[in-house]
């Protein structure tokens, strides 16, 4: 954000003296840079591999999201700025952010006009209705979770395929509005209508599952082709007329691609050679050094709301015992795995649930030398003294992981650390792949592995909740984001409140989230790591580099000559 | 020879058909493997996933995943890819010929050096000359292709790109034949040269000994007593019996490297040929991808092992091919 | 005596006669200064491997299997971190320190767990040696003889062990490498007594010796197809010579010298390979080293710490070296027919 502002300041200057210089007639002085001159151009990404299907619904990589911000809207939208502004929601499609009335539960939406998709349609009342539609339809993953909500849902959940949402969604095409109505109050509503899977498609895309066939959006570009083991097109929508710059930004370049296939250190090279602009993957570790020294103007190290944790199963041995999950935290040297991250410049050591910055956050951390409000170094005398007294000693232990370069060693290093105390570890990295969901299914019995989370939106449920409450736990299955297992009632219980509290006052229920926050800290069902940072390598001609916190870097804010 | 073909061809199918098989059990019986939770998203509830599985027909019984995969895969082709939802049968089409570019300019050059380097060694058997040539082979082997492939873009695209050697060196990556023929050897210079050094050293090797066991041969000392000189002993007689081994493997090698086999060059230097989708597909569990590159592969495999057996006979005369 | 048998090629004339063929081969054996002085080398570099523990313990005072990414040690008399973190531009990386040439103190300097390179190194050799014999030895033996009965008696016989040959060349190792460590990730393969885990060395063992089997058995039937049809074998079969006696006496001797060629090398393929399986979790397991596994931590420090990736594969090319030509010498040794040109 202090970029941002950097360089809209530098620009004003720079106008400023060229225009007096100008003024006084013969000036030989160099061009003057307007924004209008930065149009134009082909922006070239690169990524290991394609995430999957195109289909926004269902996509839930931020791979694609980021490339959606761009190419699909929603009633409202995530605000395209950098910083914490990005966490503000502003209208998009729809005219105005409605205040929910009935009770909270009915929202009503003006629809704009004049807004076209990418096939020259004008988007009409009933595109929006069959869009919230075709997410039961085609089964978007957050259909049972975030949509769940709207009158009708639960029927559509039952049978996707004749999903009605009769009295959930109603477009009125003559007043051009959109009415939903949910069961419940939600206070993160406006959230989930802002997110990819409810962007607003045209009537007529397919109730299936599009795979790699692009859908008409209504963005300033579209995905003009897609070929999973190739690249990605996207061009400008030519039927786009920006109604919003804080929604939906009327972008610079003309194209944008993405090329599949080349490992990280490869395209580290070709950013320094200049043969594209951008990586999605994170710069290797050895090759940090060398784009901090030599390419550092190049290099944008943005702050994230996310973590790196470390669920233990606490429904089996050792980890069912609290005693050995607070003696792990006690001894994991917090610096060492944020040296294997890329060191104390990219995160910062935590101990607790919530990042800095997230509503509820207070500084909390027990496992420590010192313990107060921040993480300083390990205690190992505490935490063999707290092994010793759980009895858990000498049983051995799998520390399960991630594959990738950095994954692996910060799971190399929690074995070197559970054998300092005594247990008998081994390290088991998976495929990149299936590291998410294998852990998730308690039938594959894993007892501690190494993950990151990062949010969907800024609310502490988000972390709190979804990764610690009795709800998320669902034994035997592939999605049970509560890897931990981790259900006490009595903190349960004050989840429910708290989330029941937002409705009505959202100061006092992010009050009772940072106890809540204390609370599951304190009752170890994790070791937190660290909080990252998001490092964007990029090209010596991007311009206006913007770092969105909800959806990072804004692509089509950029420019490339 | 009709016969040799038909019983060959039946072979392969009997190949392809066992592997095919394995590759199901294998892939089945991996818990986490499970692709559902994969396509339907990430948290998605538990009604969901249920949906995801019957509609990608996960819920039927495995002889009927198999046989309808098999359908899919060879008689409508229209087999879809659970990573990336593309179908299948395209993509490997796409990708052999990259793959073919690869290993056929890798396996000239091999094969040239690794005779040169062979013969070389073997008339100066037991001097200097014979030592370094061998040293240098088997260093060749010792090194990882991954790791040889890593330095080669070191030099190639990093440290010395600005520099006349290596600026002509274009951005890692496949230029079709059909595009530039100039740009296409360019592109495949490099991965070319990092196969062939894993496979030079050893094929001089195995040359080398086969050709200096030879020269002990009852009818090598015929041709010498019969007034030949020594070169001209080594290149007629002992070369073609001693190619016997040589061929053996190199059909073994290619095979193989036709099929996907040399899948870290063709990541480490982005080809996108059969090797690199077969990783790509290793490292998603994409089931329908695997399937059709071990199937691929297999066929070639047998080929490539019938084409040998039939140059055996033309080697060795006395050999006559089962 | 003649004049022509007293200047025919010492050879001949040289050795005692009456002495067994056995002495006779050791005693080539050693005249060969080359084999010999190799077969030292590979005999320091077990001994080396061997004295892993002597080396971590007393002379580099380090626990290789620790990871020490906030550890120091001492370069020219001051203390330095061993994975210091950037301090220019940006600040961001931190390098593992490199080569110190100092044999207390890191010698090789550090891989990106803080861990002493040199110390790993000599451990590794014991792991990598084992995997590469042991498995070399399965190719070796099961290939020569599955090699052997498929050229030697053709027909079906031939047809069926070829195609099993094909399915087994064509096998997805890494999906089954893949597929098998997500199965052990927390249960063991239990046979009666044995228990074998993903971390136990029995099971690349196992693996890399099947699976290269064809790369001996096909090369060893196509020499056997060939020398089946040779002059001295039909002269053999028209004496009436048995089978076993056909086998024992022509064809497996040339054969052998074939094997014994391909047995060093087919060992630095397994010594590689091994470092993929690895990679995959079957096999050397963290925080256990093989030369291959140092190479896989190494390949994330080509650019930055190349001794870590470089060290091993030298290892692995000089055990290969040593014991090709070790191999070249047994062979010339055996081969009486390897004696016209006199020994040098």
């Amino acid at each position: 954000m202090h970029r941002f502002t950097r360089t809209v300041l530098v620009l004003v200057v720079v106008t400023a003296i060229a225009a007096a210089l100008g003024a006084s007639g013969r000036a030989k002085t160099g061009r003057v840079t307007t924004v209008s001159d930065h149009r134009g151009g082909t922006l070239k990404l690169l990524a290991k591999s394609a995430a999957g299907t195109l289909d926004p619904m269902i996509n839930y990589t931020l791979a694609y999201w980021q490339l959606y911000q761009a190419s699909y809207d929603g009633l409202l939208a995530f605000k395209k700025a950098g910083g914490n502004e990005a966490f503000t929601v502003v209208p998009d499609i729809a005219q105005s952010v409605p205040t929910p009335t009935n009770g909270g539960k009915k929202w009503v939406f003006k629809i704009r006009k004049g807004i076209k998709f990418s096939n020259g349609k004008t988007v009409k009342p009933t595109d929006v209705a069959a869009s919230y539609r075709r997410i039961f339809k085609v089964k978007s993953p957050t259909s049972g979770t975030f949509y769940a909500g709207i009158v009708g849902a639960k029927a559509c959940l039952a049978h996707p395929a004749g999903c009605t949402l009769k009295g959930g969604v109603i477009a009125n095409d003559k007043a051009g509005t959109v009415t939903i109505n949910l069961v419940a109050p939600d206070p993160e509503f406006k959230y989930r209508v802002s997110v990819p899977h409810a962007s607003i498609l045209p009537a007529n895309a397919p109730s299936k599952d599009s795979g790699s066939k692009p859908i008409p959006g209504t963005g300033a570009y579209y995905f003009a082709s897609y070929n999973p083991n190739k690249a990605l097109v996207m061009k400008r929508n030519p039927y786009f007329k920006q109604w919003s710059a804080a929604a939906q930004p009327d972008g610079y370049v003309d194209e944008i691609t993405e090329s599949f296939g080349l490992t990280d250190e490869a395209e580290v090279t070709e950013i320094e050679n200049g043969q594209a602009d951008w990586m999605l993957e994170q710069p290797p570790s050895d090759r940090l050094n060398e784009i901090g020294t030599k390419y550092a103007s190049q290099v944008h190290i943005s702050p994230l709301t996310a973590f790196w944790y470390v669920p233990m199963n606490t429904n089996l041995p050792p980890f069912n015992n609290l005693k050995a999950r607070q003696a792990l935290s006690y001894a994991v040297d917090r610096n060492a795995t944020i040296k294997i991250f890329g060191g104390t410049n990219l995160a910062t050591p935590s101990c607790q649930v919530l990042p800095p910055g997230f509503p509820g956050h207070k500084d909390y951390c027990p496992y420590t030398k010192n313990p107060g409000a921040h993480w300083s170094a390990p205690d190992l005398a505490k935490a063999k003294a707290l092994v010793k007294a759980s009895g858990t000693a000498r049983q051995k232990v799998t520390v399960v992981s991630s594959d990738d370069a950095v994954n692996k060693a910060v799971a190399v290093y929690l074995q070197s650390v559970l054998n300092q105390l005594g247990y008998k570890a081994k390290v088991k990295p998976i495929s990149a792949n299936i590291s998410f969901t294998y852990p998730q299914n308690t039938k594959n019995k894993v007892q501690i592995n190494v993950q990151q989370w990062y949010q969907d939106y800024p609310t502490a449920s988000d972390f709190l909740y979804v990764l610690f409450g009795c709800e998320s736990f669902h034994p035997g299955s592939d999605s049970s984001i509560n890897m931990a297992g981790f259900c006490n009632k009595k903190i349960n219980a004050k989840m429910h409140q708290a989330l029941k509290l937002a409705v009505t006052n959202e100061q006092r229920a992010n009050t009772m989230w940072s106890q809540i926050d204390r609370m599951v800290t304190d009752q170890a069902p994790m070791v937190t790591l660290f909080n990252p940072k998001h490092v964007d390598f990029v090209s010596k001609r991007v311009g206006n580099f913007t770092f969105s916190k909800e959806f990072y870097w804004l692509v089509a804010k950029s420019w490339v000559q | 020879m009709l016969r040799f073909v038909f019983r060959r061809m039946a072979s392969a199918l009997l190949v392809m058909f066992s592997l095919s098989v394995l590759v199901f059990l294998i892939f089945f019986a991996t818990p986490g493997a499970d692709p559902v939770a994969r396509i339907a998203g990430k948290n998605a509830n538990q009604q969901t996933l249920r949906e995801v599985r019957k509609d990608f027909g996960l819920d039927r019984p495995m002889p009927v995943q198999y046989g309808l995969m098999m359908k899919r895969l060879f008689v409508s082709r229209d087999l879809i890819s659970t990573a990336t939802r593309d179908e299948v049968v395209p993509q490997v089409v796409e990708a052999a010929p990259i793959t073919f570019s690869l290993v056929l300019g890798a396996a000239i050059l091999w094969v040239i050096f690794a005779i040169a380097l062979g013969l070389i060694a073997a008339v100066h058997r037991g001097r200097t000359l014979d030592a370094v040539v061998m040293i240098v082979g088997l260093i060749g082997i010792s090194m990882p292709v991954f790791w040889v492939g890593e330095v080669v873009n070191m030099f190639t695209q990093s440290r010395l790109h600005d520099t006349f050697l290596f600026s002509w060196v274009p951005p890692l990556g496949y230029v079709p034949l059909t595009e530039s023929p100039i740009g296409w050897f360019k592109a495949l210079l490099m991965p070319w040269l990092t196969l062939s050094i894993l496979y030079i050293g050893l094929y001089a090797r195995v040359l080398r000994s086969a050709l200096v066991e030879s020269q002990e041969e009852d009818y090598v000392r015929t041709a010498r007593a019969k007034g030949l000189t020594e070169r001209r002993v080594l290149f007629r007689h002992s070369l073609r019996t001693s190619l016997i081994t040589f061929v053996s493997l190199f059909g073994l090698d290619f095979g193989a490297l036709v099929g996907g086999g040399a899948l870290l060059v063709e990541v480490v230097f982005n080809l996108h040929g059969l090797g690199w989708l077969t990783y790509q597909a290793l490292q998603q569990f994409d089931l329908p991808v695997i399937m059709a590159t071990v199937v691929y592969a297999a066929f070639f495999v047998v080929i490539v092992n019938a084409a040998v057996d039939l140059v055996y006979a033309l080697l060795d005369p006395r050999v006559r091919h089962a | 005596m003649s004049e022509a048998a007293a200047s025919a090629p010492a050879l001949v004339g040289a050795l005692p006669s009456g002495a067994s063929p056995w002495k006779l081969a050791r005693r080539r054996l050693l005249r060969n200064r080359l084999a010999l002085f190799m077969l030292g080398v590979f005999v320091a570099i077990v001994l080396l491997s061997l004295a892993a523990p002597l080396y971590a313990h007393d002379v580099a005072h380090t626990d290789p299997f620790r990871s020490h990414l906030d550890g120091t040690t001492i370069v020219n008399g001051k203390s330095v971190p061993v994975m210091p973190q950037s301090t220019g531009g940006l600040g961001i990386g931190a390098t593992p320190i490199g080569p110190t040439w100092d044999l207390h103190h890191y010698f090789l300097g550090a891989d990106n767990q803080g861990r002493d390179v040199a110390a790993r190194l000599l451990y590794g050799g014991r792991n990598s040696l084992l995997i590469g014999f042991f498995a070399a030895l399965i190719t070796c033996l099961a290939g020569t003889l599955i090699g052997v009965v498929a050229g030697f008696f053709g027909g079906i016989t031939d047809g069926v062990i070829s195609r099993v040959l094909e399915i087994v060349w064509a096998f997805p190792v890494y999906l089954f490498a893949i597929c098998l460590s997500v199965i052990l990730v927390n249960q063991d393969f239990v046979f009666g007594p044995v228990r074998i885990g993903s971390g136990s060395i029995a099971l690349p063992i196992m693996i890399i010796g099947i699976v290269y089997i064809p790369y001996v058995a096909r090369p060893v039937r196509g020499e056997v197809l060939s020398l089946r049809r040779r002059e001295f074998v039909e002269a053999a079969i028209g004496l009436g010579a048995s089978r076993t006696r056909l086998l024992r006496k022509d064809i497996l001797p040339n054969v052998a010298t074939t094997v014994i060629v391909l047995f060093p090398l087919v060992m630095a393929i397994a010594m590689l390979t091994e470092a993929a399986l690895s990679f995959l979790s079957i096999g050397v397991q963290p925080p256990d080293a093989s030369w291959g596994t140092i190479i896989q931590d190494g390949k994330d420090l080509i650019r930055t710490r190349p001794a870590v990736a470089l060290a091993p594969g030298l290892a692995i090319a000089l055990t290969v070296l040593a014991l090709n030509v070790l191999g070249d010498g047994i062979r010339d040794a055996l081969d009486p027919r390897a004696k016209v040109r006199g020994i040098r």
